[in-house]
C-alpha cells in the first residue's frame, strides 16, 4: 500500500478540527486538478455510476503495480477522489485485495457526511474491480 | 379524532415562534449549530400533534382495520376512516368513498397508470405531462407506453419556470386522453393553474391528474372546484408521516376502473372460479393499510388547518419574497424559478460553483438544504444545468432563517472559489 500517503492523509484528518478538515479537503481538491486527467478520460465508461457528482476513474497495470486516476467535478469530491488514488496507487493485486473498509473509514472520519462515505466505499470497490480483485466487504459480525 | 379548532385558525398571522414550539426536531443542533432545515420540499418536520395521535394510537386503541370484531378493532377501523373523511374534507371530495390511501404519491400515480390507463387507453392515444414532473409523474406513463402504445406528450416550461396555458393548449387534440401535470413544481415552485388546465382537458375530452405533492402544502385546494378527476398527495411532506399517499378520485371514474393490487380487504367474494370487487376506495386498498399513519395524517390535517391557509400563505410569500431578496444580493448567484406564481421554494446556483459543495458547506453551517437534480432530471436538461441546491420555505421557517442561508451561501463563496 502507498503506505506513506495513506498515514499522512488519516493521521492529519485524525488531528484536526472539523472546520480545518473541510479546508484541507478543498487543498486536496487543488491538488488533485493539477494532476493529469485529460477531457478525453472522461467517458461513460469511466464514469462512476450512483454518484451525486460525477465521479471518473481510470487504472493502469505497470510492471506488476496498480495506479489510478480520478476527477470529479464537485470539490469536496475531488479532495476525496485525490486521497483515494494518492493511498491506493502503487500496489501489487494482494495489497489491492487487502484494503478494508476500515481503511477508508479511517479517511473519513466525521467530518464527511454518510453520503459521502457510501461515495468512498464505492470508490474503493471500484478501485478493487479495475485492477481485478475481488471487492471489500464488511468483517463478519461487523 | 375531534377536530377541534382553537382560535388560531382563521387568523392570517402566523405566530411562527409557536409554530417553532410545537415541532420538537426544530430545536435540535448540528455540528453544534442550530439546525436550519429547509429540506421540507422532499419531507416536512412533524409536529407533536402528529406524533402524539400516532402514538396513542399505538399505546391504546391499535389493532387491524375492518377485520375484527372486537373493540380495538371497531376502535382503529373508526379512527381510519375518519382520516378519510378529514382528507375528504381537505381536499373538498364529495365523498370519503372518493380517498384511496396508499403507501405515497409515487404509487398513487401508478395506480393511476395501471388501473386507469391499461383499462381505457389504447396505441395512439396521448397523455400529456410538463417538462417540470418529478420522475414519479414521468416514469408510470412511459412504462404506461411502452406496455400500450400509447403517445407521451411534454407541455414546455419557460426560461424563468413559468407554465403557459396558452403552449399547453397547443398540444391538446382529440388524441388527448389524460393529462397529468403537476400542480406544483418541486424544483421551481411554479404553480399550475390547474382550473384552466382542468378546463381545457375535459373540453378536449380528455382526464385530469395532479401531482398534488407539493401544492397540498403550501394552499388550499378544492378538488371540485378544480374539476380534477384525479388528484395525489404524499403525507410526509403535509407534516404527517411517511408511508402513506393519497390518491383522490371521482367516485364514477373509480368505480368504472378495475384493481390494481389483488388480495385481502379489496374483495367481495372469492372463489375459484373468480372473484368480485368491492366498491371505492376499498377495491383499491388491498392488504392492511398504514393505519397509524392514516391517523397520522389526520391530526396533520388538523393542524394545517388550525393554522390555516391564509396565515400559512401569506407568512410563506413573505419568506418567499425575503428570501429572493436576500440571496439577490450575493454575487453570482442565479435563482432558478421566478415565475410570478410560485411556492417559497427557492432553488439556486452559484456561478462558478458546483451546487454539492455549496450545499456541502451549507451543512456544515447547520443549514439542511436539498441538492441534485431533485428527481427531474428532464428539467434539469431543458434549463441546461447539472442540478440546484434547493431551499424549501415551511411555516416552520423564519427571516433569521434565510439570513443564516445567506451568510452560509457567502461563506461557500469565499471558501470555493
Ligand atoms: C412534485 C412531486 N411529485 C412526487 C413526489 C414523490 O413523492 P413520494 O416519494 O412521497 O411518492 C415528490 C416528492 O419527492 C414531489 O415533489
Amino acid at each position: 500500500m502507498a503506505r506513506a500517503e495513506y498515514e499522512d492523509f488519516a493521521e492529519t484528518l485524525e488531528a484536526l478540527d472539523d472546520d480545518m478538515r473541510f479546508e484541507f479537503l478543498l487543498d486536496l481538491a487543488k491538488k488533485q486538478d493539477a494532476t493529469d486527467f485529460p477531457d478525453e478520460w472522461k467517458t461513460d465508461a469511466n464514469l462512476m455510476h450512483g454518484c451525486m457528482s460525477k465521479v471518473w476513474l481510470v487504472h493502469e497495470k505497470k510492471d506488476g503495480l496498480h495506479w489510478f486516476k480520478g476527477a470529479s467535478e464537485a470539490a469536496i469530491v475531488k479532495g476525496l477522489v485525490h486521497m483515494m488514488v494518492q493511498s491506493f496507487s502503487g500496489l501489487t493485486s494482494e495489497e489491492v485485495r487487502e484494503i478494508s473498509l476500515d481503511d477508508v473509514r479511517r479517511l473519513n472520519l466525521g467530518a464527511l457526511t454518510f453520503q459521502r462515505q457510501v461515495g468512498m466505499m464505492a470508490m474503493l470497490k471500484q478501485i478493487q474491480k479495475m485492477a481485478g480483485q475481488p471487492v471489500a466487504r464488511e468483517a463478519a459480525g461487523a | 379524532m375531534a377536530d377541534t379548532v382553537s382560535d388560531r385558525a382563521n387568523s392570517t398571522v402566523l405566530d411562527v415562534e409557536a409554530v417553532r414550539r410545537d415541532f420538537p426536531i426544530l430545536s435540535e443542533t448540528v455540528y453544534g449549530k442550530p439546525l436550519v432545515f429547509m429540506d421540507s420540499g422532499a419531507s416536512a418536520q412533524k409536529p407533536r400533534q402528529v406524533i402524539d395521535a400516532m402514538r396513542h394510537c399505538m399505546e391504546h386503541q391499535y389493532s387491524n382495520v375492518h377485520r375484527g370484531a372486537h373493540y380495538l378493532s371497531a376502535a382503529t377501523t373508526d379512527a381510519f376512516e375518519q382520516a378519510r373523511d378529514r382528507v375528504a374534507r381537505f381536499l373538498n371530495a364529495a365523498s370519503p368513498d372518493e380517498i384511496i390511501f396508499t403507501p405515497n404519491v409515487t404509487a398513487a400515480i401508478n395506480l393511476v397508470a395501471h388501473a386507469y390507463g391499461r383499462a381505457f387507453l389504447k396505441e395512439g392515444d396521448e397523455v400529456i405531462v410538463s417538462e417540470m414532473e418529478h420522475h414519479a409523474n414521468i416514469v408510470p406513463w412511459q412504462l404506461l407506453a411502452e406496455a400500450t402504445g400509447v403517445v407521451l406528450r411534454v407541455a414546455p416550461v419557460e426560461d424563468d419556470g413559468s407554465f403557459r396555458i396558452d403552449r399547453f393548449a397547443e398540444l391538446l387534440n382529440d388524441r388527448t386522453k389524460l393529462v397529468s401535470i403537476t400542480h406544483c413544481s418541486n424544483v421551481l415552485g411554479t404553480n399550475v393553474p390547474a382550473k384552466e388546465v382542468a378546463r381545457l382537458a375535459h373540453d378536449a375530452g380528455a382526464k385530469v391528474l395532479f401531482d398534488g405533492a407539493q401544492a397540498v402544502v403550501h394552499g388550499p385546494v378544492d378538488v371540485q372546484d378544480i374539476d380534477a378527476d384525479f388528484y395525489g398527495f404524499t403525507a410526509h411532506k403535509l407534516y404527517g408521516p411517511s408511508g402513506l399517499g393519497v390518491l383522490y378520485g371521482k367516485l364514477d371514474i373509480l368505480n368504472s376502473m378495475p384493481p390494481f393490487l389483488g388480495g385481502g380487504d379489496m374483495i367481495d367474494k372469492v372463489s375459484f372460479k373468480g372473484s368480485t370487487f368491492k366498491e371505492a376506495p376499498h377495491r383499491f386498498e388491498a392488504g392492511t393499510p398504514a393505519i397509524v399513519e392514516a391517523i397520522g395524517l389526520h391530526a396533520a390535517i388538523n393542524y394545517v388547518a388550525d393554522i390555516g391557509f391564509d396565515a400559512i400563505r401569506a407568512h410563506e410569500a413573505g419568506l418567499r419574497d425575503y428570501a429572493h431578496e436576500r440571496l439577490s444580493a450575493i454575487e453570482g448567484m442565479r435563482l432558478i424559478g421566478t415565475a410570478p406564481d410560485k411556492a417559497a421554494i427557492i432553488s439556486f446556483l452559484v456561478d462558478g460553483l458546483h451546487p454539492y459543495d455549496v450545499a456541502a458547506v451549507l451543512d456544515r453551517q447547520g443549514v439542511a438544504c436539498r441538492v441534485g437534480h431533485h428527481c427531474a432530471e428532464p428539467l434539469m436538461d431543458r434549463l441546461g444545468i447539472i442540478g440546484t441546491v434547493r431551499a424549501t420555505l415551511a411555516m416552520y421557517n423564519t427571516k433569521a432563517e434565510i439570513d443564516v442561508l445567506g451568510e452560509a451561501i457567502e461563506k461557500a463563496r469565499k471558501m470555493l472559489s
